[in-house]
C-alpha cells in the first residue's frame, strides 16, 4: 500500500474483532482470540486488556440482561459493540460523537469489514446540465444487456446513479479508497481482496489501464431489484414503454425524453445551479429524482413525493434503517467522515471475502475458525432486537463484475453480468460509446462554475438531510482535515448540530428547536423526511441569556427559511 | 427492573437495593440451585457482578481508564461511578430511568451515606465497616434503611417539582411565614438554647416542613449557612421518616384511570417497605392494599424479614447528620449535628438541627486529614529519592498542632492510642535524623494517620452517640412540639391545602397561553412553580387525568433536556414539541437585579456530576467560575423554563417570558430568615 492515511481518530480509534470461543481454557492466551485488531500498531498486551476486558464485561452484561451489550462507555473513549455467538465486534471511538451514530457506524464497518474510508459524502452540488449528461452515460452503457446498472462517481462523490443506496455506497467506499490510496492495513487482511488489487485481470478488456474489473457478490434480493426494478408504480405511468428488446432485462435508465428539458424549464437556471445531486433511493427513481428536485425547489409537487411512493418506501424499509440512514448522514455531516454502506444486506461480500483472505494468511492458524463462522453467520444489523444468541441462517450471494472505466478523477462504475467480459463486442461498446462523453463530463466537473465553491467565512452554515431524496446539502468546508472537528468557525456548528441530531433521534413530537449561549446560536428544524441545522455566523449579541426577545438567535427560524431558499431547501 | 449497588474495592457488596422485577429476574438466573433467602440473594448478586467490578480496577490498572456505563440491545442501562475505593453500580432495565438518572441516582446515594457517616467516608475500611456490619439483622436493618431512602428519593423525583430542579420549595405566604420565623426565634430556639435540659446541646436551625414544602426557616446568630443540597437532603430524610400521605388519600378507587396512579405508587412502596415499621401510625394501613399487587411469595419472605428486624428507635432520639459548616473557626464539609423530627401533624413536621458537645473536634480532624491529603499529593509528585523540603514549615506547623489535638483527647480510647501510635511512627520518620525524612517512603504512614484520624472522629461522633443518650430531654422536646402545635392549630388545614395549591396558573391571567413555568434562584436554592396536581381528586388549571401527566411528562423531560444542553455549554434552550412550545433560560445578574452579560458555562464530560444542588453542586460552582469574572459584585443565578401552547406567535412567548422573568424576581426576595 503506497500511503496509510489513518482515519479519523475521533471516529475510530479502535476496531477490532474478537472470538471467544478461542479463550475458554484457562491457559488459552487471549490472542488467539483477536481475529483483527485496528490499528495494529497497538502493542499486543493493550489489544489484549482490551479484547479480553471488553469481553469479559459484555458476557456479564449480557447474562445479566439476557441481550447483547451494545455500548460500552469509559472515560476518555466509548465502544460501540456487536455480540453474535462468540464474536464480539467493538469499535471504540471519541466519546462525544453521538451513540446513535457510533452504533450505526460500527453495523456499517461489520457490513463492509475491511473498506472502512474517508468522506463519501452522497452529495455534489454541481451543474444540473452535467448531472443530465452523466445520466446520459449512464444510459447510454445501459442499453447494452449484459449491464444492470451503473454509476458516475466524482473525487469521491457520487454524480449520478442507477442503483440503490446500499449499493452505490459500496462502489463508492470502494472508489474512495481506491481514489485516495488508503484504508485499513489490517494484520490480517492486508489486501483487501480482488476488489482493490489486480483489477485488470480480465483479458477482454480493451487496451487501457484505465478500464478494471472485479468480481462483487450480491445478495439475491439485490439481483432481483437490479433485473426486476419496480418501475410499474402507479405514479409512473406517465413513463413511454422502452423501445429496448424485449428479451432484454428491463432498463432502469430512463430516457431524456421522460424528463424535462433544463433549458425549457423556468426553474432549472442558474439560481438552482447549487442545488444537491440526489443519490436515488432507488434505482428506478435516480434521473428522474435529480431533475425533480433540480427543477422544482418545492419537491413536494413532484411524483417522487407522492403519497404512493412515501407508503411504498416505508413500507420497503423498516423505520429503523431510515434512521440509520439519517444516523449516517449526519455523520457525514459532523466528521465529513463515513462509510456509505447503507446497511449490512450485503454482508455476503464481505464476509466471504474475508474469509478468502483468511484462509490466505493462515499463518497463525487461530482466525480461520472465527473466519468460517462468520461466513455462514452473516451479522444481521436489521435486526438488533433479536436474540442475541440466535444464530443466523446463512444467505446465498450472486457473483456479479463491477467494471470501472477511470478518467481522471471521474469513474464510471457499472454492475455487470459475470460473462460481460467475454463479450468483446459488448465490451467494445460500452468503453466507446462512453469514452467521449465521460472526458467531456470530467473537464467540466474539474471546473466547477464560480461561487460554488464551499461557503467558508460566509454569513452561514446550514446541514440539510433528506431521508426521502438521500441526500445532504451542506456548504461546511470540505477543505478541512477529515481528522479535525472542522475549521474553527464550523466547530460551534458541528457540536450543537450532533446534540440536535441526537435529540431529535430521541424525541419523535420534537419539531423545532434554538440552543445558544455566549458565542453561537444554532436553529435545528425537522419534518417526516427532513432535517436542517442553520447557524449565522457574526451575529452573536452579547446579552445576559435573560429571555429577551430582541434576542437575534429567536430570529435564525426566519432567517433560515429565507437564506435557505436559494440553497433549494424549502423550510415553509 | 432495577438495581443499585455498591462494591468495595475486593469486589465485596457493601449495599444493594432491587426492586422485584431486577431480584426475580437474578432468582431466575441463579437462584435455582440456591437456598431462598436474602443472604443467597445477596450472594448472587455479589457473584454476578464480580466480573465487573474486578474488570473495572483492571481498566484502571491497565489503561488509566474506567468503565462509565453499558447499554444493551434490550435498552438495559448499567452505570458505574467510582468513588474512592467503593464503586458504585446502577442499573436499570424497564426503560424508566436513563444514564443520566442512574447516575443522579448514585450521587444521590453517596449523599445520604455521607449525611449518615460523614468523614468516616473517607476511610474505606471504616466505611466498609459501618455499610457491612458482620452483623446479619443488623446489616438488613441498615440495608432497608438506605433502600427506603433511595426508594423515597425516587419517589420524589418523580412528583415533586422541588426535587425534580433541586431546590427548595417554599409556601408562598410572606405573612404567615415572618410570624413563623419570628415565633421560631423567640419562642423555639431562644427557650431551648437557655434551657437546663439541653444537655450541652445547642440549637441552631429550626424549621417547619408542611410535606415537601418549607415554611418557615430560622438559624440562630452563630450558626453557619445550611447549604441547598444539605436542606434537600435533610427534607428527603424527614419524608423518608414521615412519608406524605397525600398520595395516598388521591388513591380512591373512583379514580378513573388507576394505572396512572398505582404504578408509581406501587413502585414507591416496593422499594421502602421499610417506611411501614417506622412510619406513622395509619400508614401502615394505608399501604396494606398496595401489597395485594405483590406477588405472595415475596410478601412472605418480606414478612419474615420483618419479624428479623430490629425495634424502631426511641422516636425521641435524634439522628445523626452530617452537614457543612463554615466558622470562624474554620471549615467542615461534615460537622456532625443531631437532628429532631418532631411531627406536628401527618404533613406538617417541626425540625432542629443541633450542635453536638466537642463538635468543634471534628474541624480540627478535617484539617488535618486535608493536611495529610496535601502531603500526600505532594509525595507523590516528587521524583524518586528526592525529598519536600519547602514543606518543612508546614510539617512542623502540622506536628505542633496535632501534638496539641492528641494530648487535649482522653488517652483511654483504643482509637486515640492507635493515633498516638501512628503519629509516633510517623514523627520519627520525619523528625528523627535516622529516618528517611520526607519522601514516597511516608505515604503509607499518611494513609495510616488518616485511617487513625477517621477512627477518632467515627469514635466520637457515630459509635458513642448510638450508645450515650446525649440529646435534648424529651420533655423539652415535647414542650417545643406542643408550642409549635398551638401557635399553627388555626392555621393546619390551611397549611395542608396550600402545600398543595401553592400557586397556580390561575394567579397569571396575563400570560394567555402559558401552561407552566419553573423560576429558580440558583444562588439561594430556592423555587417557585405552579402546583401540578396529577393524582389529585379535583380538577387543576391543567385538567385532570390524562392531559395533566401529560404536561407533568413533557415538563419532567424537558428539564432533563436542558440540562443535557447546559452541560454542554448552552444557557438558552427553545423548542417546539408537538402541539407546545418550551423554553428554558438561565442568566446571571448582580444583587440590585442588574443583567449581567452571559459567560459560556463549561462543557462537561457525559460522565462529570449530575446538574443539580442536592448531591452535587454544580450551580455552587457555576457562580464561582463566573464570579471570577465579576470579583467586585455578588453574582446571582436564576433559571426560568416555560410551557406554552405552540400556537402562541414566539414572539410572545418570549415577551411573556421576559415579563415573568420580571414579575417572579419579587417574591424571590422573600428573605428565608
Amino acid at each position: 500500500m503506497a500511503e496509510t492515511t489513518p482515519p479519523d481518530p475521533r471516529w475510530c480509534t479502535y476496531f477490532f474483532l474478537f472470538d471467544g470461543s478461542k479463550v475458554k481454557e484457562e491457559g488459552d492466551l487471549t490472542r488467539t482470540g483477536i481475529c483483527y485488531f485496528y490499528p495494529e500498531e497497538t502493542a499486543l498486551e493493550h489489544q489484549e486488556v482490551l479484547c479480553s476486558q471488553l469481553a469479559g464485561v459484555c458476557r456479564c452484561v449480557s447474562e445479566l440482561s439476557r441481550s447483547a451489550a451494545r455500548l460500552v462507555r469509559l472515560r476518555k473513549l466509548k465502544f460501540a459493540i456487536r455480540m453474535r455467538d462468540d464474536f464480539l465486534w467493538a469499535l471504540g471511538c471519541a466519546v462525544e460523537l453521538p451513540d446513535v451514530s457510533v452504533c450505526s457506524f460500527l453495523d456499517k464497518l461489520i457490513g463492509l469489514f475491511g473498506f472502512y474510508n474517508g468522506p463519501p459524502r452522497l452529495s455534489y452540488q454541481i451543474d444540473p446540465l452535467l448531472l443530465l449528461k452523466a445520466a446520459l452515460i449512464l444510459q447510454a452503457c445501459h442499453r447494452c444487456p449484459l449491464v444492470l446498472a451503473g454509476c458516475i462517481l466524482y473525487r469521491g462523490r457520487v454524480v449520478s446513479t442507477q442503483m440503490p443506496p446500499e449499493l452505490t455506497a459500496k462502489v463508492l467506499v470502494h472508489e474512495c479508497e481506491t481514489h485516495s490510496q488508503y484504508f485499513f492495513k489490517g494484520s490480517n487482511f492486508k489486501d483487501l481482496g480482488p476488489l482493490t488489487d489486480g483489477l485488470a485481470s480480465s483479458s477482454g478488456l480493451p487496451s487501457s489501464g484505465r478500464v478494471t474489473s472485479t468480481p462483487v457478490f450480491l445478495t439475491p434480493s439485490e439481483v432481483r431489484d437490479l433485473r426486476h426494478p419496480p418501475v410499474d408504480r402507479p405514479h409512473r405511468s406517465t413513463c413511454p414503454p422502452l423501445q429496448s428488446n424485449r428479451s432484454k432485462p428491463r432498463l432502469l435508465s430512463r430516457t431524456l425524453s421522460d424528463t424535462p428539458a433544463p433549458d425549457t424549464d423556468d426553474h432549472c437556471g442558474p439560481g438552482a445551479s447549487n442545488q444537491t445531486v440526489p443519490c436515488s433511493m432507488r434505482s428506478s427513481f435516480s434521473y428522474e429524482a435529480c431533475v425533480s428536485s433540480g427543477a422544482s425547489p418545492a419537491p413536494g409537487g413532484s411524483p417522487l413525493f407522492s403519497p404512493d411512493y412515501l407508503a411504498e418506501e416505508k413500507g420497503g424499509l423498516s423505520n429503523g434503517l431510515q434512521e440509520e440512514q439519517k444516523e449516517e448522514e449526519l455523520v457525514e455531516a459532523t466528521s465529513r467522515c463515513s462509510v456509505s454502506s447503507k446497511e449490512g444486506t450485503q454482508v455476503g461480500l464481505e464476509t466471504n471475502d474475508f474469509g478468502e483472505k483468511v484462509e490466505e494468511e493462515e499463518e497463525d492458524g487461530s482466525s480461520r475458525g472465527g473466519a468460517e463462522r462468520m461466513r455462514q453467520e452473516p451479522m444481521d444489523s436489521e435486526r438488533p432486537q433479536d436474540d442475541w444468541r440466535e444464530a443466523k441462517e446463512e444467505r446465498p450471494v450472486v457473483e456479479m463484475a463491477l467494471y470501472r472505466h477511470r478518467v481522471r478523477g471521474l469513474v464510471l462504475a457499472l454492475l455487470v453480468e459475470p460473462q460481460f467480459h467475454n463479450d468483446a463486442t459488448a465490451l467494445e461498446e460500452v468503453y466507446h460509446s462512453s469514452l467521449a462523453s465521460l472526458n467531456g463530463l470530467e473537464a467540466h466537473l474539474r471546473n466547477p462554475a464560480p461561487g460554488l465553491a464551499s461557503a467558508q467565512g460566509g454569513p452561514y452554515i446550514f446541514a440539510h438531510y433528506d431521508c426521502l431524496q438521500n441526500t445532504l446539502a451542506t456548504n461546511l468546508p470540505a477543505s478541512s482535515p477529515p481528522g479535525g472537528s472542522g475549521s474553527p468557525h464550523s466547530a460551534p456548528f458541528i457540536k450543537a448540530t450532533s446534540l440536535l441530531h441526537a435529540h431529535f433521534c430521541q424525541a419523535p413530537t420534537l419539531q423545532e428547536i434554538i440552543v445558544r449561549n455566549a458565542g453561537s446560536a444554532v436553529y435545528g428544524t425537522r419534518s417526516v423526511a427532513q432535517e436542517t441545522y442553520f447557524l449565522q455566523q457574526g451575529t452573536t449579541v452579547r446579552n445576559s441569556g435573560v429571555p429577551n426577545p430582541q434576542d437575534s438567535a429567536f430570529t435564525l427560524p426566519a432567517k433560515a427559511r429565507h437564506k435557505l431558499l436559494k440553497h433549494g431547501v424549502n423550510l415553509f | 427492573m432495577k438495581c443499585v449497588l455498591i462494591a468495595s474495592e475486593n469486589a465485596e457488596v457493601l449495599f444493594y437495593w432491587a426492586d422485584l422485577d431486577f431480584e426475580q429476574s437474578i432468582r431466575e438466573q441463579y437462584g435455582a440451585l440456591q437456598e431462598e433467602g436474602p443472604m443467597a440473594f445477596e450472594d448472587s448478586i455479589n457473584t454476578l457482578f464480580a466480573p465487573i467490578i474486578i474488570s473495572c480496577s483492571t481498566m484502571i490498572d491497565r489503561i488509566c481508564d474506567n468503565y462509565t456505563s453499558f447499554s444493551t440491545e434490550n435498552n438495559h442501562v448499567y452505570v458505574l461511578q467510582q468513588f474512592e475505593e467503593c464503586l458504585y453500580i446502577g442499573v436499570c432495565g424497564d426503560g424508566e430511568e436513563n444514564e443520566e438518572d442512574l447516575k443522579r441516582k448514585i450521587y444521590v446515594l453517596k449523599k445520604l451515606i455521607e449525611i449518615h457517616y460523614g468523614m468516616v467516608t473517607l476511610s474505606s475500611s471504616l466505611l466498609r465497616k459501618e455499610l457491612r456490619p458482620h452483623d446479619r439483622d443488623q446489616r438488613n436493618h441498615l440495608w432497608r434503611k438506605f433502600q427506603s431512602l433511595l426508594g423515597t428519593y425516587s419517589h420524589l423525583k418523580e412528583q415533586d417539582q422541588s426535587f425534580l430542579v433541586e431546590a427548595v420549595e417554599r409556601l408562598i405566604h410572606p405573612t404567615l411565614c415572618e410570624q413563623c420565623i419570628e415565633f421560631l426565634e423567640r419562642r423555639l430556639v431562644q427557650q431551648i438554647n437557655s434551657s437546663t435540659e439541653r444537655a450541652g446541646e445547642e440549637v441552631l436551625h429550626a424549621f417547619i416542613l408542611v410535606h415537601t414544602k418549607l415554611l418557615a426557616f430560622y438559624s440562630s446568630r452563630n450558626a453557619s449557612t445550611l447549604t441547598s443540597s444539605d436542606l434537600l437532603a435533610l427534607i428527603l430524610m424527614v419524608q423518608n421518616q414521615f412519608p406524605s400521605n397525600s398520595d395516598l388519600e388521591d388513591m380512591s378507587p373512583e379514580v378513573s384511570n388507576p394505572s396512572c396512579c398505582f404504578v408509581p405508587f406501587l413502585h414507591f412502596s416496593e422499594i421502602s417497605p421499610y417506611s411501614i415499621c417506622v412510619g406513622p401510625s395509619g400508614a401502615e394501613q394505608d399501604y396494606t392494599p398496595v401489597f395485594q399487587f405483590v406477588d405472595p411469595d415475596i410478601q412472605m419472605a418480606e414478612d419474615s424479614l420483618q419479624t428479623l428486624e430490629v425495634p424502631p428507635p426511641d422516636p425521641s432520639m435524634p439522628s445523626r447528620v452530617f452537614l457543612e459548616v463554615t466558622s470562624k473557626d474554620g471549615f467542615c464539609p461534615m460537622m456532625p449535628h443531631s437532628m429532631y423530627c418532631l411531627t406536628l401533624w401527618p404533613g406538617i413536621t417541626l425540625v432542629l438541627l443541633t450542635k453536638v458537645p466537642n463538635s468543634q473536634l471534628a474541624t480540627s480532624v478535617y484539617f488535618f486529614l486535608d493536611s495529610f491529603s496535601q502531603l500526600e499529593r505532594r509525595l507523590n509528585e516528587v521524583q524518586d529519592g528526592t525529598s519536600v523540603s519547602r514543606s518543612q514549615h508546614s510539617l512542623h506547623d502540622l506536628r505542633n498542632k496535632l501534638d496539641k489535638f492528641i494530648r487535649a483527647l482522653s488517652s483511654s480510647d483504643i482509637q486515640v492510642r492507635e493515633l498516638q501510635n501512628a503519629w509516633a511512627e510517623f514523627k520519627s520518620k520525619v523528625f528523627s535524623r535516622s529516618g528517611p525524612g520526607v519522601s514516597r517512603e511516608l505515604l503509607p504512614c499518611c494513609k495510616n494517620m488518616k485511617t487513625c484520624l477517621c477512627g477518632v472522629y467515627r469514635h466520637y461522633f457515630l459509635v458513642e452517640t448510638t450508645r450515650s443518650s446525649q440529646r435534648l430531654s424529651s420533655s423539652l422536646q415535647e414542650r417545643a412540639q406542643q408550642s409549635v402545635q398551638e401557635k399553627l392549630l388555626d392555621w393546619k388545614d390551611f397549611l395542608l391545602v396550600k402545600s398543595k395549591r401553592n400557586i397556580t396558573m390561575v394567579s397569571y391571567p396575563e400570560f394567555p397561553g402559558l401552561i407552566h413555568f419553573m423560576y429558580v434562584d440558583r444562588t439561594a436554592g430556592q423555587m417557585i412553580a405552579p402546583s401540578i396536581n396529577v393524582t389529585d381528586r379535583s380538577t387543576s388549571e391543567l385538567g385532570k387525568g390524562p392531559l395533566a401527566h401529560f404536561v407533568k411528562n413533557k415538563v419532567w423531560s424537558f428539564v432533563e433536556m436542558a440540562r443535557r444542553y447546559l452541560q454542554k455549554g448552552y444557557t438558552t434552550v427553545t423548542l417546539r414539541d408537538g402541539d407546545y412550545y418550551l423554553c428554558y433560560f438561565l442568566w446571571f445578574e448582580n444583587e440590585t437585579g442588574y443583567k449581567l452579560e452571559v459567560l459560556d458555562p463549561p462543557t462537561l464530560r457525559d460522565y462529570s456530576a449530575p446538574i443539580g444542588m442536592l448531591a452535587s453542586d454544580y450551580y455552587r460552582k457555576l457562580l464561582r467560575y463566573y464570579s471570577k469574572s465579576h470579583n467586585a459584585e455578588v453574582v446571582k443565578c436564576y433559571e426560568l423554563l416555560s410551557v406554552h401552547l405552540g400556537v402562541i406567535p414566539t414572539e410572545y412567548i418570549l415577551q411573556h417570558c421576559c415579563q415573568l422573568a420580571r414579575k417572579l424576581w419579587e417574591p424571590s426576595r422573600i428573605p428565608l430568615l
